[in-house]
């Protein structure tokens, strides 16, 4: 009995085995991916208020949360001297309304757990639906009622101020900024750059008059994704946006950018830069929807994505090793679409590294692409649309683009399937149809030791310039002033009562100086604290503290120095003690000649119809450029670049408000940018021959 | 009067709405002990694939800190049939994201892939679980990589060092004593040997919880996991294989008894040879013994109270109390009494200490729920020129006021609003439902308790939250620790 009972149990184990399948398995067989999957985006319900506003309703009630997404009609305005207006406006929603000030809109928002934002064209706000009514409440406040306070608009434009002088150093922004105006040189707003003088127009008379006429239900979209009904979305649309009126929106065509005859090469002098910055572009008549537009994605991914073995990245960095990344991109807009590539290289490949670019451009338009990279790209960017649509945002961007470029109601519903039917002929047909290997804009931001290796790039020989903003630069005037002139001129101007050999004899009774500025940023609280002291004749010392915690100290005594933060300390290399002998006593400049700082006229650039002098000083360790007002002979900048293993790093002091101070004009505004930030400095003190110890700053 | 009615019934309506929102699952044992968690949905054609295993930091041997994360570093070095530094490139060269965390608890690994890539992506993770490569190079290679990670992230931050602080004070017998980042001389004292049994012990079906949310069709996705995860063997075989790899055949033959070629390399569950059979069979019916720790049951009876001198600039102070295991009943109120402590910038701590008094820089409260325990942790970092012992007095203050008085009505409902969405958010995403499915399984008595964790939340009381701040903020048993700059001792 219990034999046979084994026995059963026995066979319906020998049963059962196989088709558990314990089997081993070829686990060297990597497995396949299936077929593209189909998504499931629902097709969303679309209505038209009496006010004006499409409004598109993706229903989906997976988790109780509903968002709005507002965007205004309008196409985008011409701002000419105004340019940077709209921007600037979009900053400034968010500052407060009629019924509710910044900080009562922010604890609201909080209180419910929502989010909510704005842009210069958009209002967007999610929360959790049982909160839905409280979060548009506030949504429609911000949306009709935004009162524009002139603190507020003061602070934004402060730091416009400072972003805009850190865009200067920034060679990306200065790349990005002569592309736009390359490929949108005719009255099109994406060829607008905002400057100095265009934001020193802007005002709040102007930003409110640029909200009033560009917020308008007329024309607009009102996105509605998540927990939500038909019914209730017309309720609460009508409750919160049916007061909502204004003007017509503004239509305007732009047309696609203006294509060049030849190559162009456009270039952007940045003072002892070390690589240079490329970036070849051209424009593209093409608009997003268009049925060429996932053949041309597919065609820059295979291109220039950022996946392993993208054509640029393995031409540019892994056979050449020219830079660290080398990436192409189409931007496809309603308003104007382009193509770029580039990246960062070193001075002395710059040249190679365009002929290397233009070559993949070219090789892509002559010839098929491989099976193996046409599956790669299809499949990553398979992934990545994929993923993106677990963001309900996406969703609703899609929805919108959907209504707005009159795409068939399924395009993104069938993505996949367009993606997974691209061939290799129609990568070919695409690259022919849209890419000009030899019409490209070719934008460098470099020294300017590489410049005649461009020429032979530029389709007639001449290469323009351009500086940060995109404008066209004059070259330096040449001038008849040598370097001790200026010199000699700078320190009379700032130091009025003594002249000449009184001046000396004053000088040497000076034993120190010290100095308290202090560094503030709109977008930071708190300041930072500086202490600078001199002591006769080259000691100096430096100590950053911010709330009462030191940043970091500097010191150099003379014959040895070093530096201490948080993150431990460093001595000072022989190179910048021998730089740092080369600057010695109160006004350095009156001793150059004996410590052997090389000093070179470069001759007079203007800004903003004010000439200068433009002396460049090189102590063996830094590149120094110094601008002097030509009339009043005083230092208003002064930028020092270093490089080190291969990086550059830039910093730029403004000089202003020159105030007296026991006899001398000191400058009391000393603002400073590095690294993409720019602090505003304000000096609270200066003393000479006050009591200043260097071990201090040890 | 109307009015009124309407609004209690509108209430019900989006309670109800609310309770529907059921994420639904699946959840088996395969037969070597994996437990499988599977959750359908087809709004997005991606899929998360998840691998928890249940080792962290607690489950190392005192002289050994820093494993259970090294080993997360360490698997991705590849297998026999996925070359080194290829893991991370297979999944992004198909549309995926790849990542892993370690905790005191738990080691845990996920694939975001297109649901077209399922069976890489289990494929990946059964490879990694069989027979992971373990060896010199790798370890070499990671060993630095962690060293560099752990000077960036404990050593060069000031303050960091006081997680390490306050376990080693509060969890003198349990091994919360040390924290997942470990000891370096211990990781630089460890052999091969050592990671080798590692490996051994804890990467182990039985110790893995599958969790895979998504895009998915339930029988095919169990088929594959048929195909790549019942094939890895149970017990003790699982080790059996890896020396059948490993090992040469005659330190196999030692071992075992029988030689390696009496195995079948292309079908190893199936040997033809009898000797080859009995082995197999009684290996697979040995459990790997998994060392666990007992929960922790010390209790802080005395102020412990120490200073430390550290890289800094401003003192600061941390203050540790002795919390319950996530899984307590009372730990839904300690952590709502903790948001109303510290729950962002409008909460008691900021309000007082920060932005009325003005002593500290920065100052928050906290609780670290685990498995075997938890704890409470307040700190501050002091604000420039102020004493410690005006934080602490401050602090106490605040103490003592949650426990003598309710909270307000206002606070409350803040708080539960926020409970509300973070809860719901956690749920957004299916990366995010296959991580609470399987540690729910794992760590909070069932998978189940993705759905009814908010409930847990919304019972709390005022009353419970000023209740368990009375029995858990011991002011007689508490660590106190003073963090002074280095420049002062």
């Amino acid at each position: 009995m219990k034999k046979s009972n084994i026995y059963i149990a026995g066979l319906a184990v020998a049963i059962l085995l196989p088709s558990l399948s314990f089997s081993q398995i070829d686990r060297s067989i990597r497995p396949k991916a299936g077929k593209a999957p189909e998504i499931n985006i629902k097709d969303s319900e679309v209505f038209t208020t009496k006010n004006g506003i499409t409004v598109i309703l993706s229903e989906n009630h997976k988790l109780p949360r509903v968002s709005f997404s507002l965007s205004m009609g309008s196409d985008p305005r011409l701002e000419g001297p105004l340019a940077g207006l709209g921007s600037i406006t979009g900053s400034l929603i968010m500052s407060g309304t009629d019924n509710r000030t910044k900080d009562q809109l922010d604890k609201e928002t909080d209180y419910i757990g929502a989010s909510l934002g704005a842009s210069s064209s958009s209002v967007y706000m999610s929360c959790l639906t049982k909160h839905m009514d409280k979060g548009l409440d506030l949504m429609s406040d911000v949306l009709m009622y935004a009162n524009f306070p002139q603190d507020e608009v003061d602070r934004i434009i402060k730091q416009n101020e400072s972003g805009l002088i850190s865009a200067k150093s920034d060679p990306s922004t200065m790349a990005s900024n002569a592309e736009s105006v390359a490929n949108f040189p005719d009255r099109h707003p994406y060829g607008e750059i905002m400057t100095e003088e265009s934001l020193a127009k802007i005002n709040r008379n102007a930003i409110v008059a640029y909200y009033k006429s560009n917020f308008t239900p007329k024309g607009s979209y009102l996105v509605v994704v998540g927990d939500i009904d038909r019914i209730t979305t017309e309720k609460v649309v009508d409750q919160y946006f049916g007061k909502w009126n204004g003007s017509d929106e503004f239509k305007q065509e732009y047309g696609t950018g203006t294509f060049n005859d030849g190559n162009r090469v456009i270039f952007i002098k940045k003072q002892g830069a070390v690589q240079s910055v490329i970036n070849i572009s051209f424009p593209m008549d093409i608009e997003p929807g268009h049925p060429d537009y996932i053949k041309l994605k597919v065609l820059n991914g295979i291109l220039g994505s950022s996946g392993f073995g993208a054509r640029l990245m393995q031409n540019l960095r892994e056979d050449k090793a020219y830079t660290y990344g080398c990436y192409s991109r189409v931007n496809v807009n309603n308003n104007g679409s382009w193509f770029t590539a580039g990246g960062n290289f070193r001075n002395e490949v710059t040249d190679s590294a365009i002929t290397e670019i233009l070559f993949e451009i070219q090789r892509i338009t002559d010839e098929y692409v491989t099976d193996e990279e046409l599956e790669l790209t299809k499949a990553s960017m398979n992934g990545s649309f994929s993923r993106s649509l677990e963001s309900p945002s996406t969703i609703a961007r899609f929805a919108l683009s959907i209504i707005r470029n009159d795409l068939p109601k399924d395009y993104y519903q069938t993505y996949l399937k367009k993606l997974e039917a691209i061939t290799k002929d129609d990568v070919l047909e695409i690259a022919q149809k849209y890419f000009l290997p030899k019409k490209c804009n070719i934008v460098i931001v470099g020294s300017e030791e590489v410049l005649d290796k461009l020429e032979k790039f530029d389709a007639d020989g001449e290469i323009e310039k351009l500086d940060a903003f995109g404008r066209e630069v004059q070259d330096l005037k040449p001038t008849n002033a040598s370097v001790e002139y200026v010199f000699n001129s700078y320190i009379a101007s700032i130091s009025p009562n003594y002249g000449g050999p009184k001046l000396l004899k004053k000088l040497k009774k000076i034993k120190s100086k010290s100095e308290v500025i202090e560094y503030s940023n709109s977008q930071f609280p708190g300041a930072i604290t500086s202490t600078n002291v001199w002591i006769s004749p080259n000691q100096n010392g430096t100590k950053m503290e911010m709330s009462g915690m030191t940043l970091q100290k500097q010191y150099f005594d003379g014959s040895t120095g070093g530096s201490s933060s948080m993150r431990g300390s460093e001595d000072m290399t022989q190179e910048e003690i021998d730089a740092a002998l080369k600057s010695e006593g109160l006004f350095p400049e009156l001793f150059y000649a004996k410590t052997g700082m090389e000093c070179d006229m470069q001759g007079i650039e203007t800004r903003n119809g004010i000439d200068y002098y433009l002396i460049k000083l090189n102590d063996g360790n830094s590149e120094i450029y110094e601008y002097y007002d030509v009339k009043t002979c005083l230092k208003v900048e002064r930028k020092e670049i270093r490089s080190r293993d291969g990086e550059t790093m830039e910093s730029i002091i403004n000089y202003g408000d020159y105030q007296e101070v026991d006899g001398f004009l000191f400058p009391m505004k000393q603002d400073i940018s590095f690294g993409g930030m720019t602090l505003s400095g304000e000096v609270k003190e200066i003393k000479l021959n006050a009591k200043v110890n260097i071990d201090d700053y040890k | 009067m109307k009015k009124l009615v309407l609004i209690g019934i509108l209430g019900l309506s989006s309670l109800s709405a609310n309770a529907q929102r059921q994420i639904e699952f699946i959840e088996y044992d395969l037969d070597n002990g994996i437990h499988v968690i599977l959750h359908e949905e087809h709004a997005t054609p991606i899929v998360a694939v998840s691998v928890l295993y249940h080792v962290g930091s607690k489950n190392e041997k005192a002289d050994r800190t820093g494993f259970a994360h090294f080993f997360e570093h360490l698997l991705f070095e590849g297998t026999d049939n996925i070359e080194r530094g290829e893991y991370s490139e297979l999944v992004e060269k198909n549309g995926g994201a790849l990542n892993a965390n370690t905790s005191q608890d738990r080691t845990f690994y996920y694939e975001l892939l297109p649901s077209n890539q399922l069976e890489l992506g289990l494929w990946l993770e059964s490879e990694r679980m069989l027979h992971a490569r373990v060896d010199s190079v790798g370890i070499e290679t990671q060993r630095s990589v962690v060293k560099e990670e752990k000077r960036q992230r404990v050593d060069n931050q000031p303050y960091a060092s006081f997680f390490t602080e306050m376990f080693k004070r509060m969890f003198s017998v349990h091994p919360y004593n040390w924290v997942p980042i470990g000891s370096m001389e211990h990781l630089d004292a460890a052999e091969e040997a050592d990671y080798v049994d590692f490996y051994r012990t804890f990467y182990v079906p039985a110790n893995a919880t599958l969790s895979i949310a998504g895009d998915i069709d339930i029988e095919q996705t169990k088929k594959w996991i048929d195909r790549y995860f019942s094939s890895i063997p149970k017990g003790e075989a699982i080790n059996l294989y890896r020396d059948f790899e490993n090992l040469a055949d005659s330190e196999f033959e030692s071992k075992y008894g029988a030689s390696k070629s009496k195995f079948d390399k292309n079908d190893f569950l199936n040997p033809n040879d009898k000797s080859a059979r009995n082995i197999l069979r009684k290996y697979s019916a040995t459990p790997v013994n998994i060392p666990r720790p007992e929960k922790a049951t010390e209790k802080l009876t005395t102020i412990i109270s120490d200073t430390i001198y550290d890289n800094i600039q401003l003192p600061a102070l941390f203050m540790g109390y002795r919390f319950p295991e996530q899984t307590h009943e009372d730990y839904y109120a300690l952590q709502m009494m903790n948001d109303v402590l510290s729950g962002g910038s409008s909460s008691r701590i900021n309000k007082n200490l920060v932005e009325k008094q003005e002593i500290a820089q920065f100052a928050l409260s906290f609780g670290y729920g685990l498995e075997d325990a938890g704890a409470g942790i307040f700190a501050a970092i002091a604000a420039n020129g102020i004493d410690l012992a005006e934080i602490k007095t401050s602090f106490d203050e605040q103490i003592e006021l949650i426990k003598k008085e309710l909270i307000t009505e206002e606070e409350f409902e803040k708080i539960r609003n926020q409970y509300e969405n973070s809860f719901i958010s956690s749920n957004s995403t299916v990366a995010g439902i296959a991580e609470n499915l399987a540690d729910n399984h794992v760590y909070n008595g069932g998978a189940d308790k993705v759905n009814t964790e908010l409930e847990n939340y919304m019972k709390v009381t005022r009353e419970d939250i000023q209740r368990v701040a009375n029995n858990y903020l011991t002011q007689d048993g508490r660590i106190l620790l003073y963090y002074l700059p280095k420049d002062s001792e």
